[in-house]
Formats: structure tokens, sequence, C-alpha cells
């Protein structure tokens, strides 16, 4: 049985989840004055989302602290904004993290694979200035670090052996907060109609306001329609000016490109009719291709341009510049580049 | 490559055909059969007829026999439904496979024996093609690509580099969860089945290339430069921490001055790596990385890791391993550009592998035929050729592997 601290501090554990349904509240419950102090923090975990991206560890009163954590996934899954779901996650995630790092290495590790099911073993290694306390099975590893962007998480620059990779404490909990922010975006995504009495929909709509006042803060502006050739990163330009000039391109390059400018906004009759005018392509099979990527046949996928680390592996990232330093995908660097533009 | 001559497509179906009739009954099937896509090329066809899926190895033994097809692929993934379209097929799941073609090197060997011809303007050369022609500045070209006993040990020592990584770094089983393939071309194939590899994603799997090229390394992360408090010896040498000390050494070791200056390191840093050579490398063997730092500074020593670590990385195709849907070759089967076999091998026979002695699958018989123009090659210890506008009579494999490459016509 968990005590009520713990599920306060980690309240997205199973043990903790089965805690609450125990107590079975129903919505009929919460609308009574006596649970007033549970709404309000439920309401401030979604507004600390919104506006600071981590919500607080507050655990004076811990029975409201673990209450107030499914009404917030609640009002999450109520306002269905799919950037949201993603912002909360990273919010409660981050809350999280902020205690896992000062647990004992037995608890960590305890979560870590009764929770997580990772293959993890406890271990004391020193190595220069860093204190290894875990290893964990590289698949365990990858799962949460691949996204990584910072070279210290490459596996290539970690310590591996025999299927296991050396952690430090900080290492462990960083990784376990993937694990976390995962869980809850899953426990908040639901496609879900919730119809909500009347004082849980006032807070709903206080929320729904809020967000609306920082959405362009946080989702960014819309792209200009027509494309911004200045504003292309370095890559796109040299797969650009490489089609150009008939330069043979790796399929991957020519994906990249692709995909980059039907997300930018480029039609795709223009696309089309740049390709046809400098390649030996049939216009038939090109525009069947592009329309491909741009999710109008097969899959209805809609291909998003390949990540900077993707184009890293595949050899398509060309000369990258001080602004590539600081983002991870092409994308964002012609939205920085637009948005720079457009100031001036 | 040019278009293959309709008589030459049918006379190597039939050949196929009758290998097939006899051996198809030796084809493994690959594990967990019912979960696997196949897909099929015929000669002359140039669509692959994918989506197929069958019940049991006698049924898919059924259709080489029938078929006999030109190559015959199947998927690393696993499906709940293979014969499924591409969305519907449900992924459960895939091996971690790898790729190893000698085209992507950059051989002396190819020079000699591959040429390309530009489409537009019919201009000639040797080797790889260049990115446009120099003449007309477009960008396709008849490309006739070859392949020596020099390529083949060059695939294989990428192999074996492979391997070392995935058993020693990955912790796989050697025997068990590694089969290795010659592709039946100009490479090998990794295939890697265990419960761990099966649920990588394909972001991991992106890692786990990026990890197997050495792309994204930095000395700092290495042991390489001393931060303060940092230093000392490096008692650990796990993963690319030994490996890439080991590739320091024997690139400082073997470089030449020449090398050293084309890196365009810091001044200081070039004028040590000559000067101090043995210094280094008494450093570096005797594990003390950091006392290198006085002769090498940390920029410098980021760009003689990367051109050092070239050299102990595996040389593999980013693409295959990184696709999650992907279609690869299945082992005993047979190579349409060359009338050879894909074959397993086991991990122990690696080191004495000859694929031009050992995946020959046409190994009786003569034909005769003329031959427009080919390289030298070697088959089963024979040398043949080079050829060029001559007509005669040669062993089967000789006969069907310069049909295969579309270099020649059979004559009857």
């Amino acid at each position: 049985m968990i005590s009520d601290r713990e599920a306060a501090k980690y309240p997205f554990l199973n043990d903790a989840v089965t805690y609450v349904e125990t107590l079975g509240l129903t919505l009929e419950n919460l609308v009574d004055p006596s649970y007033t102090g549970v709404l309000e923090r439920g309401e401030r975990r979604v507004s600390q989302a919104i506006l600071s991206g981590e919500a607080t560890v507050e655990l004076e009163d811990t029975l409201t602290e673990l209450l107030s954590f499914p009404v917030a996934n609640m009002f999450i899954t109520a306002m269905a904004e799919e950037y949201l779901f993603r912002r909360y996650a990273l919010s409660e995630a981050a809350r999280a993290h902020e205690l896992l790092k000062d647990e004992a290495e037995e608890r960590i590790a305890k979560l870590a694979r009764l929770e997580f099911g990772w293959d993890l073993r406890l271990v004391q290694e020193r190595v220069g200035e860093k204190l290894y306390r875990f290893e964990a099975h590289f698949k365990d590893y990858l799962k949460n670090a691949a996204s990584f962007r910072e070279p210290e998480w490459k596996l290539v620059n970690r310590l591996i052996r025999n299927g296991y990779v050396l952690l430090t404490k900080r290492d462990a909990s960083r990784l376990l907060q993937e694990e976390i922010q995962r869980r809850i975006g899953s426990l908040v995504s639901k496609r879900r109609r919730i119809s909500l009495p009347d004082p849980l929909r006032i807070r709903v709509n206080n929320l729904q306001k809020l967000f609306d006042e920082n959405r362009s803060r946080l989702t960014g502006q819309a792209l200009p329609t027509k494309l911004l050739t200045e504003a292309l990163p370095p890559c796109i330009r040299h797969a650009f000016q490489g089609l150009m000039a008939g330069r043979r391109a790796s399929h991957m390059e020519r994906f990249a490109l692709t995909s980059f400018l039907i997300n930018a906004g480029m039609g795709i009759d223009d696309i089309v009719k740049l390709f046809a005018s400098i390649t030996d392509f049939d216009e038939q099979f090109t525009r069947y291709q592009i329309e491909h990527i741009a999710g109008l046949r097969g899959s209805r996928t809609r291909y998003t341009p390949p990540t900077c680390s993707t184009l890293k592996t595949h050899r398509v990232c060309y000369e990258p510049d001080r602004l590539c330093e600081r983002i991870k995908h092409p994308l964002s660097y012609y939205r920085i580049k637009v948005r720079d533009y457009q100031r001036e | 490559m040019a278009e293959q001559d309709r008589g030459n497509e049918q006379y190597i179906t039939e050949q196929f055909k009758r290998y097939y009739a006899t051996e198809a009954q030796r084809v493994e099937a690959p594990p967990e059969i019912r979960r696997r896509e196949f897909g099929f090329l015929s000669f002359g066809g140039r669509t692959m007829f994918r989506h197929i899926g069958f019940q049991d190895p006698q049924q898919f033994r059924g259709y080489l026999r029938e078929y006999a097809p030109a190559h015959t692929y199947f998927s690393a993934a696993y499906y709940k439904d293979p014969r499924a379209s591409m969305a519907e097929k449900g992924w459960l799941g895939a091996d971690l496979v790898f790729d190893i073609d000698s085209d992507h090197f950059d051989l002396p060997c190819q020079k000699e024996h591959d040429r390309w011809t530009c489409r537009t303007c019919g201009k000639e050369g040797k080797g790889h093609p260049p990115e446009t022609c120099h003449d007309c500045k477009k960008a396709t070209f008849i490309e006739e690509t070859w392949l020596c006993e020099n390529c083949l040990r060059a695939a294989k020592y990428e192999a074996q580099k492979l391997l070392d990584i995935l058993i020693e770094d990955f912790g796989f089983q050697a025997s068990g969860e590694l089969s290795v393939n010659f592709s039946g071309n100009r490479g090998f194939h990794v295939h890697v089945r265990s419960p761990s590899a099966k649920e990588l994603d394909q972001l991991a799997r992106r890692e786990i290339v990026d990890y197997i090229r050495g792309i994204g390394i930095e000395a700092e992360y290495q042991g390489l430069i001393a931060r303060r408090g940092r230093g000392g010896t490096a008692s650990e040498q796990r993963g690319w921490r030994g490996r890439s000390i080991r590739a320091l050494y024997d690139f400082i070791a073997e470089a030449t001055p020449e090398q050293i200056k084309g890196l365009k390191l810091g001044r200081g840093a070039s004028l040590n790596l000559i000067e101090s050579r043995d210094e280094i490398l008494t450093a570096l063997m005797n594990k003390q990385p950091s006392r290198v730092v006085k002769y090498i500074d940390g920029k410098s020593m980021g760009k003689l890791l990367e051109a050092a670590v070239r050299e102990q990385a595996s040389a593999i195709d980013t693409v295959v391993t990184t696709d999650l849907r992907r279609l690869i070759r299945l082992p005993n089967t047979l190579h349409g550009k060359t009338g050879w076999l894909t074959q397993n091998i086991p991990i122990d026979d690696l080191a004495d592998y000859d694929p031009l002695t050992q995946a020959i699958a046409f190994t009786e018989g003569t034909e005769r035929v003329f031959i427009n123009r080919a390289p030298e090659i070697v088959l089963s210890g024979e040398t043949y050729g080079p050829f060029e506008e001559e007509s005669l009579e040669l062993p089967l494999a000789v006969a069907i592997f310069l049909l295969c490459k579309n270099a020649a016509r059979v004559e009857r």
C-alpha cells in the first residue's frame, strides 16, 4: 500500500491511481464545498502548465495534492487542446523530476523497474569526476534519451558495455522524467467528451481563456504562404540549390526538401512545377510522390521534415550555422528566420 | 545499367527455375514466417510484388519453384497482417538489420572495374559517376558496377567491425541473436533477432546507427579533454571510450605529415603531432589520454578524433537500419544481379569466408556466350577475362554472372 505522501509526490504511479480509485470519488462529490481546495489546486496545476511549464510541489496537504492531479487531468482532457496535452505532461513531469533527483538511489531504481519496466542495476563506479550509480539496458536508455539533443546524451558519448549504459543519479532522474511525461501524456490525451457540472465547467472556461491569451506566445505564429528563400536553413538551401543544378541527391535529401517545402506552405502545384522544370522526372510521377508526402495519397499521413539529428545521420545536414546550434528541427530554423525578417 | 536483353531474361529465369526445382527445399524460411511480408522482383519486372504473405515454409518454397524470382525479399518487421496495405499491416516490431554495401565505399579497385556513361552526351569515365557530367552538366548516368575480391574484403572488414560492436557494446549473443549474410552481390547483411532489438523505435535505431558510425562523437566525453577536476587515467574503457583511444593511436601512428596538415588543426597541435609523436603515442598506449592534452588543444582534438574514428567505425548504410518496414534479401535465395546466393555464414566462419567460391550456385555445366565488355573476374579460384567483344564457352557460373550483369548474351 502506498503512503499518502508518496502518492501525493508521484500521483501518476499505478499504486497512486489505484488508491484514488478506491476512494470512489464522483463528479458530484467534487462539487461539494469541502473539495474546493482540491479544485483550486487542480486548476492551478493547469495554469502553472500554461504559464510557467512546471507545476510546483505542494505537499503541505497531501490529500489535496494527490486528488488535484486527476482533477487537473480531467480539466486538460476537457479542454481538448492538442498542444496542452504535451505541455501539461511536461509540466507535471518536471515537477516529478524536482522530487526524484533528491530520492535515494534505491527508490529511483525501484520506480524505474516496477513502474516503467526498466532493466536496471545499481552499481558504484567512478570515472573522472562522475559517480555512476546505475546501469540501464540500452533499450531503456534509448527509449528516453534518443530525442535529447545535447552531445552528452548521444549513445556514442556514453559508457556502454555488454548492453548496459552507465548512469549517474542525475541522468537516471532525467530519463525517468521522460517516462513520466509519456505516461501523463497518454493519461490526458484521450478524445473524450466530458460533461461537467457547472462549478467545474466554470473552471475549465477560465483555463481556456488563460490558454487563449497565451496561445500565440506558446504555439508560435503561422508561417507566411509564400516561401521565403532567404530564411531557409543551410541543409534545405543546399538541397534546393543542388536540385536547381541537377546534382544527384539521395532519397533522404529529396524527401527532406519536399516535406520541408510542403510544411513551409508552398503549394503542391508550385512544387511540382519546380521539380519538373529542372529534372528529368515525368510530371505525373513527381506529382504522385509529392502528394504522397503531403498526405493526399496512400497512408494519408502528412510527413514532416526529418529532425536535425536524422539529417545528420543521413549526411543531409550541411554547414550548420549558429542558429542551427539552437534548434533541432529545420522548420524551427525557418520559423525563427521568418519572424526576424518580418520584424525588419 | 542498360535494360536487360529479353532473351537473357528468359534464359536466366529458366536457369533459376531449374535451380529452385531442386534447391528450394533447402531455403530456410525466416523465423515467424506468418508475421513477415515478402516481396519479389522478376527479371525485367519494374515493380516489386510485395505485401505477400505465406502460411508456412512449404507454401513459400512452392512460390520459389513456380516463379523463380530474380530477387527475394522479406520484411525485417513483424506484422499482424503482412498482406494488408502498409497502413493496415499492424506493426509488431522489427529485427535490427544492417546493410554493408561496398558500392558506398570509395575504393581504388572501383576505378579499375566500374564505369559510367552520361545518358545525355555519352561521355564515359571510370569509378563512381560525378555529381553532374563535366561536359553537359546533366546528372543521369548509365552505370556498370562490378565487384572483385578487394571490394568484398573491404565489405567483410566492415561487417567484422560491426559484429564486434554489437557483441561487445550492445551485448548481443553471437550465437542465437546475430546472423550474418553475404548479400549475394557487393556486401553483407547483419540481422539482430532479440526481444530488446525488436521493440526499438526509429529514433532509437538512428542512435544505434550514429553509434556504429561514430557520428556525433565528442572528445570531451571520451576522456580526451581534461577539465578541471577530471583527467587522470581513464580506467573505464567501455564503448567508444576505449575504441577512440585505439583509433587515435592507430591514426596518429600511421598518418603522414601531409595527412596531419590536411586536417587543418591548430598550428601547435599539428607541429606537436609531428615532433612529439612518440610521446603522444606512449601516453595513448598507457591509456593516459589526459596527458595528450598538453600537445593537442581541445578543438584540434575534436577534428582529429572525427578523422580517426572512421577507421574504427563500421560503414553501415544509414537508411536500411532506420527503416522500420524495410524489405531485405532472404538468405539462401538467388541474387538476380549475379546469379550467386545470398548466403548465411556462421559467425565463426566469417574470417575465412570467400563468397567468390562459396556463394556460387551454378556449379555444373557450361554455356557459350558473346560478351560485350567485362573486367576480370575470379570465381572459385579461376581467373576469367577481361573480355571485349568475344564469344566463349564458359563455366555456367561465369556465363550466368555475365548475363545477370547484362554484359553478355547467350549464343545458341
